[in-house]
């Protein structure tokens, strides 16, 4: 019997399927493309991305998104851009590669830094995909700049429990100690290996017998000459215990010397300990502006970041978190290929924007974006952004072409009124006003440099209404309420992971001095307090230690110096009596 | 409940058709992989359309298909392994998945996640020794037990009901 392979008869409903598929598809292909939009937008971005029309137009390339929102990943209740109106067109050949090639978009009515009504950030709350995990990394980076700050609200300066198992004096008192006996043992064994007894004894008894022997005694003579000659290798043998001796000692005076530093190092700790910054201007600022001059370098560090996974140099396979679904999403792996088109490629994007859209005269600005693609080798070109406008300047490169990625940004914008921040540790409202903010930022492989600096000349104080009838808020409003001009620059630079950074502001010195006159004391009370908890910690180990040192040192030189007098002594006699006996005569 | 009604429906309208005990089985294999792997994907429109064109048991599809589910999700965590290990850790297919991704149509199958494509190998892997265990087990069935279930008024009961009549249209 000839068996069947294919059931002809299903062809039809099969078929028919397709079509309902095809025209379902044709019927919600927009509505699928502005959800896919969304979940992959908020995905990349960590933030949510909200369309609310988009269009596709496959016959003349072309894609329609209209009312655009991104959310600020850092801020839960601010946009990081809205737009209106974007057009994109698009190569439609390169999709059947699920490749996404855009000529050109052309975007309108783009505002940032408008409010929303809902918390629109995703890697934030959830800290999930590459957003989440690029999110964390720089909080992390960020926390290492936080600076202890005055604790103003009760005018104390608290200090948190001292650990005696991070003092590094009481493990250097305890190696010190085991040092002393160890050399103790040593030079014991060395002077017990001189073997001086026996020498001495039949010096002694030599020296007896000469004392009765005559001139023409010639044995006792030579017996003399040759107890002469063994005290002389013993006083030898005794100069380089000696210098072993000397040697031990020095290095056991340099681990006394050493258990004094490892004390002023505890200090040191136990001061980090007090919750309060050094007093001197610069240090002042770091504390005062610090917190928020490190969140501008934070968040372009945070897209930096974001870019350099999401646009990584060459052309090795790169693993992406996978599309979210019921099942694992996994990883999306791309194989970028020579000579190929990049996985994503915007080659121009032409930008119209608003700043102060709220203001009777909104300032209308341009830009442009070249270059965005997920493949910078395949593309060959960096990517670039320019923006200008009235009292504005921006520009961004990520070159990420070679190796070595290069990211460089830089921002001026003028009359931009900042909001108000309370100044912190310091019972003070600031309000910036319309001041001209510039930021520059290059991050060179894992190099990082950035400036940033807000200068304004119409600046407003708020004093805290708790801190009305404070003598510590009064001291410092007096001195600060009336500076009107802020001048304040933040300077990082350094290797990625451990940053130098330094803040300085007109307001430092005036700060500093204030906080000194009113703290000093209390800083120098503090201070003496933890110098005394640290005595009491370290006091019972290193006493009997420096004791011990003291003893074996004193103890070896004592043996030393009276062995060597014996020695010295017996000679003398002996030498002595033999000029008695000869006169002045040398016998062969 | 319906979903149920319907597994078993497929269960025993798969196990007691006139389909040859291969053509059942050929047609769970088909289902596994719609099981296995997750199913918006390229490849299952052609697993579909092969499962609908070839003559095989479509009933027997649909119970593969169901019975696999839950074994693709528990199983997720080894193929997303399997996926890795093929995608990324090994270098000497490196060229070949190159090529595919930088080819037409190719990439819309998904193959570059590294469930679809572990979920696929496994599934193919699985294939033949699902294929002679399913055979082997309606074999073994038909012989034993099948024809007393045949007679029982539960099996009356089930296959009198519309929903079996409706796909009795793709039984082999």
């Amino acid at each position: 019997m000839k068996v069947k392979i294919f059931r002809w008869r299903a062809v039809g409903p099969l078929l028919l399927l397709f079509v309902i598929a095809g025209i379902l598809w044709w019927l919600f292909a927009d509505t699928i493309a502005r959800r896919e939009s969304q979940k992959v937008g908020t995905q990349i971005l960590g933030a949510r991305v909200e369309i609310q029309k988009l269009h596709l137009d496959l016959r003349h390339g072309k894609v329609l998104i209209g009312g655009l929102t991104i959310a600020s990943p850092h801020e839960a209740f601010k946009n990081l851009l809205q737009a209106d109106e974007l057009v994109a067109d698009i190569d439609v050949v390169p999709l059947t590669e699920k490749k996404l090639i855009i000529n050109r978009i052309a975007a309108n009515g783009l505002r940032f830094g408008t409010p929303r009504a809902t918390d629109g950030r995703v890697a934030a709350t959830s800290g999930d995909g590459i957003a989440g995990r690029v999110l964390a990394e720089t909080r992390e980076w960020a926390s290492q700049f936080q600076i202890p700050v005055l604790q103003l609200a009760t005018g104390k300066l608290s200090i948190d429990s001292l650990d005696p198992r991070r003092l590094s004096t009481i493990p250097a008192a305890t190696a010190l100690g085991a040092r002393a006996d160890s050399s103790r043992r040593a030079w014991q064994t060395g002077f017990d290996s001189l073997h001086l007894g026996p020498t001495l004894d039949s010096a002694s008894a030599a020296l007896d017998r000469l004392k009765r022997a005559r001139a023409t005694d010639l044995a006792t003579i030579n017996e003399a000459r040759q107890t002469i000659d063994r005290l002389k290798r013993a006083r030898d043998r005794v100069t380089t215990l000696d210098r072993n001796v000397k040697t031990g000692v020095s290095q056991l005076q340099a681990g006394l010397a050493g258990l004094d530093s490892a004390r002023q190092r505890d200090y040191a700790f136990a001061r980090s300990l007090l919750k309060f910054p050094s007093l001197d201007a610069p240090e002042i600022g770091a504390a005062v502006f610090g917190p928020g001059a490190i969140k501008p370098f934070e968040r372009v560090l945070y897209y930096a970041q974001l870019a350099r996974r999401y646009m990584p140099p060459g052309l090795l396979p790169r693993a992406a978190t996978g599309p979210s679904r019921a099942r694992r999403a996994g990883e999306d792996v791309r194989f970028p290929k020579e000579r190929s088109m990049p996985a994503f490629l915007l080659r121009s994007a032409e930008l119209s924007f608003l700043l102060h859209p709220a203001s009777a005269q909104p300032q209308r600005y341009a830009g442009r974006l070249t270059g965005l693609t997920s493949d910078p080798a395949l593309y060959g070109r960096p990517t670039a952004f320019e923006a200008s406008g009235p009292q504005l300047a921006a520009g961004a490169l990520a070159n990420h072409v070679r190796a070595i990625p290069v990211d460089t940004a830089g921002a001026s914008v003028g009359g931009v009124t900042l909001p108000a921040f309370q100044v912190p540790g310091v019972p003070l409202t600031l309000d910036p006003g319309a001041a001209t903010t510039q930021l520059g930022f290059t991050l060179n492989g894992d190099t990082i440099r950035g400036r940033f600096a807000i200068r304004s000349t119409n600046v407003r104080w708020t004093r805290d209404s708790g801190f009305t009838n404070s003598t510590i808020g009064s001291l410092i409003w007096s001195a600060v309420s009336g500076i009107s001009n802020l001048d304040v620059e933040a300077r990082l630079s350094g290797p990625l992971h451990h940053p130098d950074l330094a803040v300085r502001s007109n307001l430092d010195q005036a700060i500093a001095s204030r906080l000194r006159a009113v703290l000093g004391e209390q800083v120098a009370a503090a201070e003496k307090q933890i110098h005394d908890r640290v005595d009491a910690l370290i006091n019972d180990k290193v006493g009997p230690v420096r004791a011990r040192v003291t003893e074996v040192q004193n103890q070896a030189q004592a043996q030393i110096a009276q062995q060597r007098t014996r020695i010295d002594e017996l000679q003398k006699g002996l030498e002595q009596r033999l000029r008695q006996l000869l006169g002045g005569v040398r016998l062969p | 409940m319906f979903t149920l009604i319907k597994l078993i429906q497929s269960l025993f309208g798969a196990l007691h058709s006139e389909g040859t005990e291969g053509q059942l089985a050929a047609g769970i294999v088909l289902g596994s992989f719609l099981g296995l792997t997750p199913l918006v994907n390229l490849h299952n429109a052609v697993i579909f359309a092969a499962l609908v064109l070839l003559n095989v048991s479509f009933a027997g599809g649909m119970l593969g298909w169901a019975l696999f589910v839950p074994f693709g999700f528990l199983l997720d965590p080894l193929f997303d392994w399997i996926g890795h290990t093929l995608l990324l850790d090994v270098p000497a297919l490196t060229p070949l998945w190159t090529s595919l991704y930088n080819t037409p149509i190719v990439p819309l199958t998904n193959f570059n996640n590294t469930v679809v494509l572990g979920s696929f190998v496994f599934a193919l892997l699985f294939a033949v020794p699902l294929f002679l265990l399913t055979r082997w087990a309606v074999v073994r069935y038909r012989v034993t037990v099948g024809e007393r279930v045949k007679q029982s008024r539960f099996y009356k009961a089930i296959t009198a009901s519309k929903a079996y009549n409706v796909y009795k249209m793709f039984q082999p």
